[in-house]
């Protein structure tokens, strides 16, 4: 019996010493996400991934590393860079590993715990699950989750990450995506001059053209851009001319419903001004080129969204010369500098 | 040695306690006895063994050989004689059954551990991903996506499970070796192909301490073109993806495929 008690405070002993590679224990300091007063509520169960300071600084460091990527050079942020709202600047499509080619416009990550839906096709319905699509997809980084935790478990740096961040501290796919969400989580703008004004913070106003483009957008562009996050959420055919090149057939690809063809999901406006090129496919470069397609560009490509349709019959919204100027007006009030900015988000602090 | 005393003394008096609360002295005290349980998932199409690369007929006169054949299996459970119901751990409750890790016999074993002891009825599982589970992302997945992933369970373009994926060709009298892919799944929140069978077993399944017992179920994979809505796979069946009618019709003939063969209560 004695010798059962002595295997036993040796078994204690030899776990306890096997464990002093790593110094890092699970020590989780919770960080509080606010919901901006004029903000709809947050879709994301916080319940299910309390964002903790550890998984967030995990998060930040697997989006900005391309071993998620098959050749270790593509990682999240090489489409998605903060100073245009983590969009690819100026490119119309991405490019991925290899020189590969996407069709589709990289969209801003922001707001990301108050949508309910991801990608221009609402191809994912999780937040946790929607990197699955770019890490796997070979048109972007070309990888699979087995290799990527592969390459995370042999680093001892990840080691210590995962083991601060998580209770269980294994590297594993749920882990991962976990970390992930808790980065995107706070990756709120919500402090535009926008915000700012109709909060009422800071005595900030706009000015007369700003307002009359807010009183015009507010007429002509909220059913589908509606709420503080300027998107309902839906999916709608706005008659662009279909690319033959592309052939993207937008949401149809996710249920093959003939009611889905050439619907994308409505983007939100936020930080605009700096997200350009514009449209599932960057057709258009800038915000003129975007008002001048909604008063006279749009086509009948089968499937136009009613709501686009005009007394005379053609499709499209009317706009005069200044109400286009005062809407852009407005939307460049929408441009978040300090979230542009915030050294939480930026690769080197 | 003080200690260990103690420790029997403890160990002693709640067996004592635990034989004690046992107040209806004719029936077998099973609190807190776990067990072993295995089910084996057998595939044939009709009467005959499922085997990869054999040609079997459909009704219609069109034929098909696979070269994949797998399904998702969660949510298991079972029903006692009393009606109580034990549920293995939700985050240990999905199964990928694929043909390809069959043994010789053809059989796909789960082995399910902690099974709390009793005589059950039924078993009950889901085939696919419930909304819940999905509607929790990555929590409680654990490993499972990156196994989903590697075995060409997820789709690629979209974050979904395929809950079944039966590749092969398929030939008719006009149609020659044209390639069959029928992955079903839901789609996100718009699309709910999830569905679940209860199957009562012939007789009690008796899980104990000391005992492994085994269930044999078998999957008819005929049913899943034939049944009451037969498909042809000329008409829009020969791949089966994220449609909303080919997808549904589908999943309502995979929940009839399952039947409890026989079970060994060793």
């Amino acid at each position: 019996m004695n010798k059962l008690i002595i295997l036993c405070i040796a078994i204690t002993i030899w776990s306890c010493s096997k464990n002093t590679d790593f110094d890092e224990v699970y020590q989780p300091i919770p960080v509080t996400v606010e919901v901006p007063a004029n903000f709809p509520e947050m879709t994301y169960n916080l319940d299910n991934n309390p964002v903790t300071e550890d998984g967030i600084a995990l998060g930040k460091k697997l989006f900005f590393d391309g071993r998620l990527s098959a050749n270790n050079s593509i990682p999240c942020a090489f489409c998605h860079e903060q100073a245009f709202a983590f969009t690819h600047h100026g490119h119309t499509v991405s490019h991925g590993v290899d020189g590969n080619v996407g069709k589709r416009n990289a969209q801003p990550i922001q707001n990301m715990a108050f949508q309910r839906e991801f990608m221009w096709d609402g191809a994912s319905s999780h937040l946790d699950l929607q990197p699955i699509i770019p890490i796997t997809s070979d048109l972007e980084m070309d990888e699979t989750l087995s290799n990527v935790i592969q390459k995370l478990q042999a680093d001892n740096e990840y080691k210590q990450l995962f083991r601060r961040a998580f209770e269980d501290g294994n590297i594993n796919s749920e882990n991962m995506l976990k970390a992930l969400s808790q980065f995107m989580i706070v990756m709120i703008s919500s402090n535009s001059k926008y915000d700012k004004y109709v909060r009422q913070e800071d005595n900030v106003t706009l000015t007369t053209i700003e307002e009359d483009g807010l009183n015009t957008f507010t007429a002509k562009c909220t059913s589908c851009h509606a709420t503080d996050l300027f998107t309902d959420e839906s999916y709608r055919n706005n008659g662009l001319p279909v690319n033959p090149q592309l052939n993207d057939l937008g949401r149809f690809d996710i249920l093959e419903n003939p009611d889905d063809l050439y619907k994308f999901k409505v983007p939100s406006l936020r930080n605009i001004e700096v997200t350009y090129p514009y449209m599932h496919d960057g057709r258009f470069s800038t915000l003129e080129a975007v008002l001048n397609f909604y008063n006279q560009g749009m086509v009948d490509n089968g499937n136009v969204d009613p709501s686009l349709l005009r007394t005379d019959g053609s499709y499209g919204i009317s706009l005069t010369a200044y109400e286009k100027t005062s809407i852009i007006a407005f939307l460049k009030t929408l441009t978040d500098y300090e979230f542009l900015n915030d050294e939480r988000f930026a690769e080197y602090e | 040695m003080k200690f260990i005393k103690l420790t029997f003394a403890i160990m002693l008096s709640l067996t004592i306690l635990s034989c004690s609360s046992d107040d209806d002295s004719n029936t077998e005290d099973l609190t807190g006895q776990t067990g072993n349980l295995v089910l084996k998932f057998d595939n044939g199409v009709g009467d005959q063994d499922f085997i990869f690369g054999t040609t079997y007929n459909k009704s219609n006169g069109e034929s098909y050989s696979l070269t994949t054949l797998k399904y998702l299996i969660s949510n298991v459970r079972f029903t006692d004689e009393n009606g109580n119901e034990f549920m293995l751990p939700h985050d240990e409750n999905v199964f990928i059954i694929d043909e390809a890790t069959a043994n010789n016999a053809g059989e796909i074993w789960l082995t399910l551990n902690n099974v709390d002891a009793a005589n059950y009825t039924s078993v009950t599982f889901g085939i696919g991903i419930d909304q819940e589970r999905y509607a929790l992302g990555a929590e409680g997945q654990g490993d499972f996506l990156t196994e989903a992933a590697d075995a060409g369970m997820m789709w690629s373009w979209a974050t979904g499970f395929r809950f079944t994926r039966f590749d092969g060709t398929y030939s008719s009298t006009t149609i020659t070796d044209e390639a069959l892919n029928i992955h079903m799944g839901s789609v996100g929140t718009s699309l709910d192909n999830y569905r679940e069978v209860t199957l009562s077993l012939p007789n009690n399944v008796r899980v104990r301490q000391t005992t492994t017992p085994e269930v044999h179920i078998k999957a008819d994979i005929a049913k899943v073109f034939d049944n009451d809505t037969s498909i042809n796979f000329a008409d829009g069946y020969s791949q089966v993806h994220t449609n909303t009618e080919t997808t549904t019709v589908i999943a309502n003939n995979m929940s009839t495929i399952f039947t409890v063969h026989h079970v060994h209560n060793e």
